[in-house]
């Protein structure tokens, strides 16, 4: 009779354990927007490090800082299929006398993938063909300070992948 | 738990009080009674009033074959809904399982408890109906994001599995019986609906990551004799020490 006690009691031990109810930061859910930094005046391009940018939804108070990096993420909004971003060249320091804003509009076709029953559903992205990616030059009138920015990837996945390179 | 834990500590209590009353009697001739007991799952029928999310009745049914085996099922239906954070779904469909049950209880005289292990192939039918979800997204730069509505029916879901049951039942009145099991699943087939997954399967309960599942029953069964058969049992006498 102990044995069966003691089967019975590691059955309550196993319905115990749900651990997949908390989803895993490690899982992919909905992913951010990845760019890459790259020189304009190599012949070769060649990563180049971003100093002070400041990156800003227009409607938003609070922006992203960066600095000494080559690569980076930025959110798109999951409720519209447009996002709007003002890159700010030294946007993230303390003068702004020197800043100099380029408005990038990104246009795209949204899809909800089931994931797991802790992380539920993410959104994908699809950047349009023909405007997924349009840069005008900010209020100030000072030129852009972007060279060039392409779509390398336009199925907005995950991520490892970098979907847009910029030129500066 | 705590309340499973208490009634299965007082079905042994049954199990164990009966057991201590007869032990006089083991020399008298042995009347095996065979029949079919048909009963309700307890949790399900107090489930379906107590959780406004549920609503599920399951019907069990043994017929005893040979002195150790009864053949078993469990028939019903359930519809239940999650409302998890990020998921809101509604189950609803009808299951079967039949297999068998082994009693490794060994009886006194006029005693009729069990102590079973038992298989069953389980099978159900069913429909999937996402009501809502909530998108994951680690990053709240644009605000938290909200519920999505969408109320999307997924249709003609099946799913097969095996599970193996510990199972106890104890004559608490004459032919009534109560009686508890646990149960050990694993799915064999299952039809997962086009971006979703079966998280609930009637009969199954609850998926996890991989193939396994637990459930858990509690049965008031009624027995309805059938024919007895009687075996003199042979009296066992000790050695007197030398």
């Amino acid at each position: 009779m102990k044995k069966k006690l003691f089967l019975i009691c590691s059955f309550l031990l196993l319905l115990s354990c749900e651990k997949d109810d908390i989803c895993d930061p490690n899982t992919p859910t909905t992913p951010r927007l990845t760019i890459e930094f790259y020189n304009n005046l190599t012949a070769v391009p060649t990563l180049k490090n971003v100093v002070d940018l400041g990156i800003i939804a227009p409607e938003q108070t609070k922006g992203f800082g960066f600095t000494g990096v080559s690569k980076i993420s930025v959110p798109l909004k999951i409720n519209a299929d447009v996002t709007i971003l003002n890159f700010i060249q030294n946007g993230s320091n303390l003068i702004t006398t020197d800043d100099n804003i380029d408005i990038v509009t990104l246009n795209y076709a949204r899809k909800s993938i089931y994931v797991s029953r802790a992380c539920g559903y993410k959104t994908n992205f699809s950047l349009n063909s023909t405007n997924g990616l349009v840069r005008i030059d900010g209020a100030a009138n000072d030129g852009f300070w972007i060279q060039g920015i392409q779509v390398v990837k336009s199925e907005i996945e995950n991520e490892k992948d970098v979907h847009v390179k910029i030129f500066f | 738990m705590l309340k499973y834990f208490f009634s299965t500590s007082l079905l042994f209590a049954i199990l164990f009080a009966n057991a201590q009353e007869k032990k006089q009697d083991s020399l008298l001739p042995k009347t095996e009674r065979y029949g079919l007991r048909v009963g309700i799952d307890a949790v399900k029928l107090a489930n379906s009033f107590l959780d406004k999310n549920y609503k599920g009745i399951e019907l069990v049914g043994d017929y005893r074959l040979t002195k150790k085996y009864y053949l078993a099922a469990e028939l019903g239906n359930e519809n239940n809904t999650v409302r998890d954070n990020h998921l809101d779904f509604t189950t609803k469909g009808t299951f079967l399982k039949a297999g068998f049950d082994y009693n490794l209880y060994e009886n006194w005289a006029g005693m009729r408890n069990l102590v079973t292990i038992g298989l069953r192939y389980g099978a159900s039918t069913f429909s999937q109906n996402l009501n809502s979800f909530t998108t994951y997204n680690s990053n709240q730069y644009f605000g938290a994001s909200e519920p999505t509505l969408i109320n999307q029916k997924f249709d003609g879901l099946s799913a097969q599995w095996l599970e193996v049951v510990l199972g106890v039942k104890a004559e608490v009145l004459n032919n009534i019986f109560v009686g508890f099991s646990f149960r050990m699943n694993r799915l064999l087939t299952n039809s997962k609906p086009d971006n979703f997954d079966n998280l609930f399967i009637p009969g199954f309960n609850r998926t996890y990551e991989g193939n396994f599942g637990a459930g858990f029953n509690y049965t008031i069964s009624y027995f309805i004799p059938f024919y007895k058969t009687t075996s003199v049992a042979k009296p066992k006498f000790k050695k007197p020490k030398a």
